[in-house]
């Protein structure tokens, strides 16, 4: 295995068997869920955004393959502090190159999983405001 | 496992704990879940990534001749080693590499799988370590690849055409009636089309395997398969997208249910679905 590769793998591993911020948030602004659960890949995304729209925290609750679950992980600690916008505009190729584009690309759906949801999460507060006014 | 054509084709999770220091016994994992052995395998086991070890550099096919003999030989399995695999998902991709070291010609004698996989050794309360193995590289001779467990597309088209042959999909019933061109999670495993190989019955491949990993018994498979009009005196061919979960469907009939002539079509749907001009099913 290649020094990157490797390394690729090891962070992976460490989020999948210490992930950050797993578990309910509550509470939270929005709550989204994703995957499917007849391939056994699920993950939920919660959301908290302050009135500037900017996340505040982020977590995940989630069953699935290592790379969906290290995957959400990984998001979470991306995602704090990025405003709605800047979640909306996270790219799933640059996240793929950021998990390692030769771990992960034979389970690229897995490996995008949780940022997916976190997008609809975001849209729903996205929306909920702007009904809001 | 008592009723099995060939039940020396399984060990069990007991078997395989007294032989983690058998010199004659390779274990090879092999997952869906492509991190798992990393995450913990069996004491000895080597990794088999059917994505990245077994697949040609380049056209779709298998590692030749040449790239199974090095593959082999860095794994420390000889001519003579008794592999035993084993994965996740009721040891699915098990059976795929399984069929790979069958069709390069690999002694029938000494393939075995472990019956219920991971989830049967975990269930149990065995470790797993993330140590890599010990294992001097070794020599190995493959044979030319087998014809007799591998369908290509023509062959397909061949018994669609005279109806001579049990046509067996093993997808899920949303991708046979075309409702999915893939699972969910494989979007880069998907067709032109939706449906199925005429005259295919639809015959799921996790109707073979117990909820806790391991095979169903003789009597039950029977059922199965003698129920949808599948029967030993012929000839079968099983597919499902890329040909490994109907690989899995391939050991259940040729050696746990003895059925002499059973092929394996790797093309699958993934081939099928985007033939031009080739006939589909709803």
């Amino acid at each position: 295995m290649s020094i990157d590769r490797e390394a690729y793998v090891e962070d992976i591993l460490d989020h999948y068997q210490s992930p950050r911020h797993k578990g309910k948030l509550d509470p939270a602004d929005a709550k989204a869920e994703g995957g499917n659960p007849g391939c056994g890949d699920i993950v939920t995304m919660y959301l908290r955004v302050d009135d500037g729209g900017h996340v505040t925290d982020v977590s995940f609750e989630g069953t699935g393959c290592t790379i969906s679950q290290a995957g959400a992980s990984m998001l979470t600690d991306m995602a704090i502090g990025k405003s709605l916008n800047e979640v909306q505009d996270m790219d799933f190729e640059s996240f793929i190159d950021h998990m390692g584009r030769e771990v992960v690309i034979t389970r690229a759906r897995c490996a995008t999983l949780g940022l997916g949801t976190l997008k609809a999460a975001a849209d729903l507060v996205m929306k909920q405001r702007r009904a809001a006014g | 496992m008592a009723g099995y054509a060939h039940p020396e084709m399984l060990v069990s999770t007991d078997w395989v704990a007294q032989h983690l220091n058998d010199p004659s016994v390779r274990l090879v994992e092999s997952d869906e879940d492509v991190l798992l052995y990393e995450v913990g395998h069996v004491p000895g086991a080597v990794k088999v990534d059917w994505h990245t070890d077994l697949q040609h550099p380049v056209r779709r096919d298998f590692v030749d001749k040449a790239g199974f003999e090095k593959l082999c030989a860095e794994r420390g399995i000889g001519n003579d080693t008794t592999v035993v695999f084993y994965g996740d998902r009721n040891n699915w991709y098990a059976t795929y590499s399984l069929w790979l070291f069958r069709y390069y010609g690999h002694d029938e004698s000494k393939l075995k799988v472990m019956d219920g996989g991971r989830q049967k050794w975990e269930a149990e309360g065995r470790q797993y370590t993330k140590d890599a193995p010990s294992n001097a590289a070794a020599t190995y001779h493959a044979k030319d690849p087998d014809p007799s467990v591998r369908a290509f597309r023509d062959e397909v088209l061949a018994a669609v055409n005279s109806g001579g042959k049990n046509i067996i999909d093993v997808r899920s019933p949303a991708e046979y009636t075309g409702e999915m061109l893939h699972m969910a999670n494989y979007p880069q495993e998907g067709a032109q089309r939706g449906g199925h190989v005429p005259t295919a019955k639809s015959i799921p491949w996790s109707q073979a395997a117990n909820a806790d990993g391991t095979f169903k018994s003789a009597d039950e498979l029977k059922a199965l398969y003698e129920g949808k009009g599948i029967r030993p005196g012929g000839s079968t061919i099983a597919y499902c997208r890329i040909g490994e979960r109907s690989s899995h469907t391939w050991f259940v009939l040729h050696y746990l249910l003895g059925y002499p002539d059973v092929k394996n079509y790797d093309g699958s749907w993934t081939e099928w679905g985007s033939l031009v001009n080739a006939p589909i099913e709803k």
